[in-house]
């Protein structure tokens, strides 16, 4: 056996039972639970990698001890393998865990058909994580396609899914429904994500890039950067430094802001509820609501962009009376003067005002104006649910899911926006009416009837799917 | 009397809170002749299950706690198939969502097509005035071989019946009795997916009845002292405590 063989033999063999391990995994999983979004199409590609993976194993080893060794070539395709598959290892867990039982399916469904509707994202797909974080997440892809095409090169039956997106939803929250709606903001991550690291990129995301770097020349000084003597070669370097962190810092913040309107593009101010419920269960507190930190933009900057794009839409009209704390602090919060938001490098180092006051005031109508581009085709009709509002909770009042076998289509955003003011606002009046007296303080039951909203808003989403696909069928004839 | 088509269908028209308002949603149909009988209406099987599970011990008791030991649940999504083995009883939920005016009963049968597969859909089929629901559909494969079921079939037919009170009145325990609706206390309302029962311990249902005495069957673990096994569910818990606490001489 020439030098060095046997060790490779030893990695090879190694390499070959951990990636046996994960394809079966994969396949176990396809075969006990069902799965929404694509978590089938995921397993099925880390099946085949895997086979992959394993033939190239043993056709290289094969090659090596009849005399032809190429050891370092096989060896550093190994590193490769093994990196690769560290990453996809972090996802298969998750992703077998996020199955239908797991996770609210209807939503995730709707979610998913929502995104072929937003331009330049026809042929995307959802693969859901569940995760130990308390968190909504969006796992960065562009790295795990990188290698995966790395990968590619010597697997080539294992083509990563385009156009795939990672979104992670704390294990606890995965079957309530309200608070799951904060998948659309993640959502937002994926396509900003995609989008702007396209080749070439989209053309609304180059227009954004031009008016960032208008706001950082209005920000910092150019000639500041230029190297002319010892003691300004100091201060450029700090400059640019300063500018390189400000750059960073106004990305983060246009990427939060073009999240938080593009789920409010698609389910309206119901995203602004779950935020808030959210928010509320974390702790924000007043000053915090104030705060620009390097990596968000201060909740009441976020919520004022909210309502504006509520009153852009008309929707806002349709909430303004909603008696609910939500609807209030929303209110509130947007009605902050911009100068009182504060901006901090860190907990104790202010920073730039003037960068704050550029992106207020310069760069979030141009954000605003890229959403409602990318999504005019995926925004939902506030006419439909003017008609539709008052039926739809009028059936939860009554105990009942939302009915869709009706003339006017129930819309399943317009049962989303009914149900949470239903939820926010009118839980005590059905309690009152279906539930003993004394319940009414009850926490339980209380519980009880939040659960049973939330049931019955995901069955309305399930039945209008049914409804639509049974109308497709009957106006298209079958397929 | 048994509901007649056309007064299913015209239950099913107007306001919801309209006294005498049926609902069924979603029903997929074109022609009526698609889901409705002369005096009766046809349900699809749902997507979720609850499939009996090998239990942690030896017996099932119906008390508050053990319910969540005897079924594992299951999605299967549309388009595809649960087999149910031989000789085994699953439970499953209709697709459409039922509320029973206050003068309506009703009752849910095998369809005869499904029921001549030897599935047998149903074995305490009466739905009372005033329901809300999937109704949760006891399946039982009495064949020799199992049988697939897919969600979004017709499985079981739907008949109601008029609920008459004394020469045409209201019926008692309707909807002003209760000043205007049913009340969901403990009992099954409003439910999407298939439930298992709801129990009280026995202890507490037999209170009810003067009974101060109940048999329970405990599994404790044995310890070995002194030579010999002591049952520590059979110990008496004074003696447990006092021996715990008992400070040294």
């Amino acid at each position: 056996m020439p030098t060095g063989l046997a060790d490779v033999l030893h990695d090879a063999s190694v390499l070959h039972r951990f990636v046996d391990f994960i394809g079966e995994y994969c396949r176990q999983q396809k075969r006990s639970q069902t799965y929404v979004g694509s978590a089938a199409v995921f397993f099925q590609y880390v099946e085949q990698l895997a086979a992959g993976i394993q033939d190239e194993l043993r056709r290289e080893m094969e090659r090596a001890t009849r005399g032809t060794p190429r050891l370092s070539t096989l060896r550093r395709n190994m590193r490769t393998y093994r990196g690769y598959l560290r990453l996809l290892h972090a996802l298969i867990k998750p992703a077998a865990d996020a199955h239908s039982l797991t996770i609210p399916g209807p939503l995730v469904d709707l979610a998913s058909q929502q995104l072929q509707k937003v331009d330049g994202m026809t042929g995307s797909r959802l693969l859901i994580l569940l995760t130990t974080e308390f968190i909504y997440f969006q796992r960065p892809h562009t790295d795990v396609k990188g290698q995966a095409r790395k990968v590619e090169e010597f697997i080539p039956g294992a083509s990563f899914p385009p156009k795939l997106g990672f979104i992670e939803i704390p294990y606890s929250q995965g079957p309530s429904f309200f608070t799951n709606l904060a998948i659309y903001h993640e959502i937002g991550h994926f396509v900003y994500e995609e989008l702007s690291n396209r080749n070439p990129p989209h053309a609304g995301f180059r227009s954004l890039a031009l008016v960032k770097d208008r706001c950082l020349k209005g920000t910092f000084n150019r000639r500041s950067l230029v190297h002319t003597g010892t003691h300004n070669a100091i201060r450029a370097g700090r400059n640019r430094q300063a500018l390189a962190l400000a750059e960073r810092m106004l990305e983060n913040w246009t990427q939060e802001i073009f999240c938080d309107l593009f789920a409010l593009r698609l389910i309206e101010p119901a995203f602004s509820f779950a935020l808030i419920e959210m928010i509320g269960m974390l702790g924000v507190s007043p000053t915090q609501l104030l705060r620009f930190d390097p990596d968000h933009p201060a909740p009441a900057c976020r919520f004022a962009q909210h309502v504006k794009l509520l009153q852009d839409d008309s929707w806002w009209s349709e909430i303004q009376g909603l008696q609910a704390e939500q609807r209030q602090f929303l209110q509130e919060s947007a009605s902050i003067p911009t100068r009182r938001y504060q901006f901090f490098v860190d907990e104790n180092h202010r920073g730039p005002r003037r960068l704050l006051d550029a992106f207020v005031t310069d760069l979030t109508p141009a954000i605003r104006e890229l959403v409602c581009q990318l999504t005019s085709r995926a925004a939902p009709s506030v006419e439909r649910f003017r008609r539709t509002r008052s039926d739809i909770q009028g059936s939860f009042r009554a105990g009942v899911v939302p009915l869709t076998d009706t003339s006017d289509r129930r819309d399943p955003v317009c049962i989303i926006n009914a149900a949470f003011c239903f939820y926010l606002t009118a839980v005590p009046d059905v309690i009152k009416r279906f539930e003993r007296a004394g319940n009414e303080n009850n926490v339980t039951v209380h519980c009880e009837w939040k659960d049973r909203v939330e049931m019955w808003t995901m069955k309305g989403i399930e039945d209008s799917q049914v409804m639509q696909r049974y109308k497709d069928v009957r106006r298209n004839g079958p397929f | 009397m048994v509901l007649s088509r056309y007064e299913i269908l015209s239950r099913m028209k107007g306001d919801i809170d309209r006294p005498g308002r049926l609902v069924i949603t979603p029903l997929l149909y074109k022609d009526e002749d698609d889901v409705f009988d002369a005096d009766s209406v046809d349900l699809r099987l749902g997507c979720h299950f609850l499939l009996p599970k090998a239990l942690d011990q030896p017996f099932f008791s119906p008390d508050k706690t053990s319910v969540s030991s005897l079924y594992v649940r299951a999605h299967i999504p549309m388009g595809h198939f649960l087999v149910v083995p031989a000789h085994q009883t699953i439970l499953g939920a209709t697709l459409e969502f039922i509320k029973l005016p206050e003068d309506v009963s009703g009752q849910v049968l095998t369809k005869s097509s499904v029921a001549r597969t030897f599935i047998v859909v149903e074995t305490a089929p009466w739905i009372h005035p005033e329901y809300r629901g999937c109704l949760t559909l006891e399946i039982a494969n009495v064949s020799n071989t199992p049988v697939l079921l897919y969600p979004g079939r017709r499985t079981c037919q739907l008949i109601l019946m008029n609920v008459g009170g004394q020469d045409g009145q209201q019926p008692p325990g309707a909807a002003a009795a209760h000043g205007g609706g049913v009340k969901s206390g403990t009992t099954y309302f409003g439910p999407v997916y298939p439930e298992g029962p709801k129990f009280k311990d026995p202890q507490d249902d037999l209170l009810d009845i003067g009974v101060t005495r109940v048999s329970t069957l405990r599994r404790g673990e044995l310890r070995r002292q002194k030579g010999r096994w002591i049952d520590e569910a059979c110990e008496p818990q004074d003696n447990r405590r006092a021996r715990r606490f008992r400070l040294p001489q």
